[in-house]
């Protein structure tokens, strides 16, 4: 399980925050949706969790141990994450991208490279036509579900998800999203998932967390937040008829 | 020059071409290979350590914006070596400045996402490094390579002003023997020799492209990309061969081993006269004695020859008693050729441990050389007839005369010349641009045979300005120590060449293009000496 307790992140000295006195937790097999418009600290709180942001102030606990007190390259490799960007790696392989962290464990290459055949036919891209293909030869979605393979290769506990289908076009990030769905009721990871879409939250989110300029609004399932709002904010937010994107 | 003829021309010469070109591609291979050692370091630790960047960039710029002269003739002070150390350094110092800039570029260029990845899934920081950064650098860093490379064979042309070999020295002679042929003997294999290093590098490149990983093993591509890995280090280690077993050189170093010091070092400025001496002195010694002459011919002038000699890394050349009053010992000017030489023979033994033999008899010393016609239409016979008018003659003057004290300097003192233009040539370019018209005035050598060819006229120095300049074998006295019986041999050469004969050989082969060894033979052969 991950648990914030009164965070708060300031990149200018405490002039504004990010991330303002943030108390959440992430239950073991949960997902978490943090859903919030751009730069509402939503990714911040992300990076927060596995290091690549030090927090001003608060706790984080991954696994009840505070990650200050982790080393922080131990801490990434038992969290898979997936970027942004994707961020792949365009000089590696597809099959080299999604074994790059049991690389770093130091796997034997053969249990790698049958984690890497397992891990891209579960995102259905079969290792047969994919393994040695480079990322700028694959499209968009495909670049993605990569990325989801790189993120679960070591069988992390945790996932994090920072807009992981933002850059795709509707139907195919449609269809991912479906994918997740499969694959989360099949793996059960404690996830983190970053997004500013909506119908995205509610389709995905076991519980959902809404964050306004660094504060959170409110925390809930579905049914509680459609039910009743906390504030003015989120009521606001799921006032419009057909729950759009926010921007 | 017919076809048939040029080719015979280039199949006589092909032994020394090829071993020529092995030199080049040794210094510009070896070069830019220790370049890649410091300069790929050096650009990751600026990388690394940005408050460094501003200070070790801006030296290593500095470095490359010394003229390559200048640093060959620098690192010569220094080391007190010539040959290929001091050519290898400063072909090194010029290939940083690409290489370690395209390896800061390269690694900073990297995408700030990936790296973001590289961090986030838990990779050391050598491991973003190395794994990641440099990689997706690699192409922008063999670029900087690619270009130390293919510089570096230019500039390399230079090294042979101080001894190193190279394509440069049929360059160097041919500018010394005013041969244009010899120029381009040596400047067109370099150009070739340019674009193959650039090919390799280019294949090298490709090589190492990440989508050649996957070609299957044994298809056409997997072997090009073994060749092409092969190709640059195939060139440098073919080259490094052809270095050390270039002719003489097993067995030079087999007879030295056995039979300690029988090898005698001549050396020559890089003007036809002093390549004339040095082959007499050169050929004599082969008749005469049973020691093995290596010719260190065409070195980039006085101060190079000169700190050669004491540095004992020649044992012998021909130097004239004017330039070593004034170049070398800083003494003012001697006008009595004998007080002259006295003074210099004295100098260089408690100085130098060098001892002056008997001089050749000739005496080149500068003339103030305009062209006939003009003289005639001007009425200009004396040096002091130029007077008023020279502030409107344009004139070319060696680099050496020009900053001489017995040169320009000490002319515009006692003449009280200014000229309007001074402009530094090449010794044989000189002559050239009179020619041409493009000078009015230049410091002609008393004994060139050009004087005659071109219709030119030395002026009187009527006011005794110039110092003698005549020409003897100077010689290091360790040498002489050994072999005593080289003196004699030597002195065989005692007045020997006046004036008109030295001109008459000089036009042999500057005017006639013919060889300086034949022409040295037909010589020596008719004084029956040979």
């Amino acid at each position: 399980m991950i648990k914030l307790t009164h965070v708060s992140k300031t990149f200018d000295g405490g002039r504004s925050y990010a991330v303002k006195d943030l108390s959440l937790s992430v239950d073991k097999g949960e997902t978490l949706v943090l859903l919030g418009s751009s730069g509402c600290g939503k990714t911040t709180t992300l990076k927060m969790i596995n290091r690549l942001i030090k927090p001003t102030k608060g706790v984080i606990k991954v696994g009840g141990k505070d990650v200050m007190d982790h080393n922080p390259v131990d801490l990434r490799r038992q969290i898979g994450y997936v970027f942004q960007g994707i961020g792949l790696f365009p000089h590696m392989t597809i099959e080299q991208n999604v074994e790059i962290v049991p690389r770093l464990l130091g796997w034997s290459i053969r249990s790698r490279r049958e984690r890497m055949q397992e891990l891209l036919n579960l995102v259905g891209l079969p290792a047969e036509s994919f393994a040695e293909r480079f990322p700028d030869e694959l499209s968009g979605g495909q670049q993605q579900r990569v990325g989801v393979a790189r993120a679960l290769a070591a069988n992390p506990a945790y996932l994090l998800m920072d807009e992981p289908f933002g850059a795709l076009d509707a139907l195919t990030r449609e269809a991912l999203q479906q994918q997740l769905l499969t694959l989360k009721n099949q793996l059960k990871k404690t996830i983190v998932f970053v997004t500013h879409d909506l119908h995205e939250a509610l389709l995905i989110g076991d519980r959902i967390a809404i964050l306004h300029e660094g504060n959170l609004e409110q925390i809930g399932t579905k049914k509680d937040i459609l039910d009743m709002p906390a504030t003015k904010f989120v009521q606001d937010l799921f006032a419009i008829k057909r729950p759009g994107t926010l921007t | 020059m017919s076809l048939d003829a040029m080719v015979a021309y280039v199949v006589e010469r092909l032994p020394e071409l090829w071993l020529r070109t092995g030199e080049h591609l040794m210094l510009t291979g070896c070069s830019t290979l220790a370049a890649m050692f410091i300069g790929i370091p050096v650009g990751i630790l600026l990388f690394r350590a940005t408050y460094l960047r501003g200070l070790l960039m801006g030296v290593i710029g500095i470095l490359q914006t010394i003229p390559s002269l200048a640093m060959l003739v620098f690192l010569l002070a220094l080391l007190k070596k010539i040959g290929v150390l001091p050519a290898l350094i400063a072909l090194t110092l010029y290939a940083l400045l690409p290489i370690a800039r395209n390896t800061l570029t390269g690694l900073e260029e990297v995408s700030a996402e990936v790296m973001e990845a590289a961090q986030g899934i838990g990779m050391q920081e050598y491991q973003q490094l190395m794994m990641v950064r440099i990689p997706l650098a690699a192409p922008v860093i063999v670029a900087g390579i690619r270009t130390a490379a293919v510089v570096g064979v230019g500039i390399a042309t230079l090294s042979a002003f101080i001894g190193a070999g190279g394509l440069g020295q049929f360059i160097n002679r041919g500018l010394a023997l005013a041969n244009i042929k010899l120029i381009l003997l040596g400047a067109i294999p370099a150009a070739l020799l340019a674009l193959v290093v650039d090919f390799s590098i280019g294949a090298f490149e490709w090589g190492l492209r990440p989508e050649r990983k996957r070609d299957k093993k044994g298809s056409v591509q997997s072997l090009m990309r073994r060749l092409a890995f092969m190709l640059p280090v195939a060139l440098v280690l073919i080259s490094i061969i052809t270095y050390f077993t270039k002719p003489g050189w097993i067995s030079k170093s087999a007879t030295q081993l056995k039979t300690g010091h029988r090898i005698i070092r001549i050396a020559t400025k890089n003007f036809t006269e002093q390549l004339i001496l040095g082959e007499m002195m050169a050929q004599l010694i082969e008749t005469k004695t049973d020691l093995i002459v290596e010719r260190r011919f065409n070195l980039g002038g006085t101060m190079i020859c000169h700190g050669a000699l004491v540095n004992g890394e020649i044992d012998l050349y021909a130097e004239y008693t004017g330039t070593g009053l004034t170049a070398i010992l800083k003494h003012p000017v001697i006008s009595d050729p004998e007080e002259a030489l006295n003074h210099v023979k004295k100098a260089y033994h408690e100085r130098f441990d060098a001892q002056w033999l008997k001089p050749f008899g000739f005496n080149n010393t500068y003339a103030i050389t305009v062209r006939e016609a003009d003289a005639k239409k001007n009425e200009w016979n004396r040096i002091s007839d130029l007077g008023n008018t020279a502030i409107e003659l344009r004139a070319g003057f060696t680099a050496e005369f020009a900053e001489r004290p017995d040169g320009y300097p000490g002319l515009r003192q006692i003449y009280g010349l200014q000229f309007g233009e001074v402009r530094d040539f090449d010794p044989a370019l000189m002559y050239e641009a009179m020619a041409k018209g493009e000078v009015d005035v230049i410091c002609a050598f008393a004994t060139d045979g050009r004087i005659a060819a071109y219709n030119l006229k030395p002026l009187k120095d009527d006011r005794n300005f110039f110092p003698p300049y005549h020409a003897a074998p100077v010689i290091r006295e360790e040498i002489m120590k050994t072999h005593p019986k080289l003196g004699d041999v030597l002195s065989l050469f005692g007045g020997l060449i006046d004036n008109a004969t030295m001109q008459r050989l000089n036009f042999e082969v500057d005017g006639k293009k013919r060889r300086t060894a034949e022409v040295v033979e037909e010589f020596l052969k008719a004084k029956g000496i040979l």
